[in-house]
């Protein structure tokens, strides 16, 4: 039997707690955004989505050096891409994370709080739970039906 | 992967700043503007290269800044394409440096 062509389609990505990863995150959406024929917005979209969870994964979770530290699925909607990530670091739940002052000045700025503020602006639909030691985030990014897929 | 090299434009030194500034790159990107900032008062960040900056690249455009700040020196960025000046926008940064459509020299 064929195995269904839709699993194909999907993005699973097991990823080390190291920064040199994220060019193996870069790359993988940049193949799911062409297997999907997404343009260069999405593209750019997702790929600073997974840049900022994986960062704070591995600066504020915990998890620099711990290896299969985070888990990336990518599945294409009707109305956009979900997003879910994991990671075994400490409990943290992004969306929740406090705002930025952003009227502060550069150095007056917390550090973290800029990745979390940006997935924000690009994404939607935020959803959290923690489990058997993961923290699991699920979220999408919209791409309005009708509209060009860019 | 970027790269930065520099040049001088009427009165300013241009870093001009190719690839994407992401967390691997931006320590080498945070080091080199700051290298061009020690060395002349005047420093434009071109980015019409650039392809694209997370949070990290954006707080190695802020350190150089403060760092020229702390000189008395002029720090301005330019050319942003428009995904770039979206990131720059969604985190404020238009409140807290110059940024030009062109250069400024």
């Amino acid at each position: 039997m064929n195995a269904p062509r839709r699993l194909w389609h999907n993005t699973h990505l097991v990823l080390d707690g190291n920064l040199k990863e994220l060019e193996r995150l870069t790359g993988e959406a940049a193949r799911f955004c062409r297997q999907h024929g997404l343009g260069g917005e999405v593209e750019f979209d997702l790929t600073l989505a997974l840049e900022e969870l994986f960062t704070n994964t591995l600066r504020h979770g915990g998890c620099a050096g711990v290896p299969r530290a985070a888990e990336v699925h990518l599945t294409m909607l009707p109305d956009g891409v979900q997003l879910e990530y994991a990671d075994r670091g400490t409990p943290f739940a992004p969306p929740s994370a406090p705002a930025p002052d952003l009227a502060a000045p550069p150095e007056e700025r917390p550090i973290g709080g800029l990745g979390v503020h940006l997935i924000r602006q690009i994404m939607r639909d935020f959803e959290y739970h923690r489990s058997g030691g993961w923290n699991r985030t699920r979220m999408r990014r919209p791409i309005p039906a009708g509209e060009p897929k860019v | 992967m970027i790269q930065v090299t520099l040049e001088t434009r009427e009165g300013w030194q241009v870093a001009v700043v190719a690839g994407r500034a992401d967390a691997e790159a931006a320590d080498d990107l945070e080091s080199a503007l700051r290298t061009a900032i020690d060395q002349h008062p005047k420093v434009a960040a071109d980015f019409r290269s650039l392809d694209y900056i997370s949070s990290a690249g954006l707080r190695a455009v802020l350190q150089a800044a403060r760092a020229a700040r702390l000189r008395g020196g002029e720090f301005a960025v330019c050319a942003l394409s428009d995904p770039v000046r979206k990131v720059f926008t969604m985190s404020g940064m238009h409140h807290v440096l110059r940024i030009y459509g062109e250069l400024p020299c």
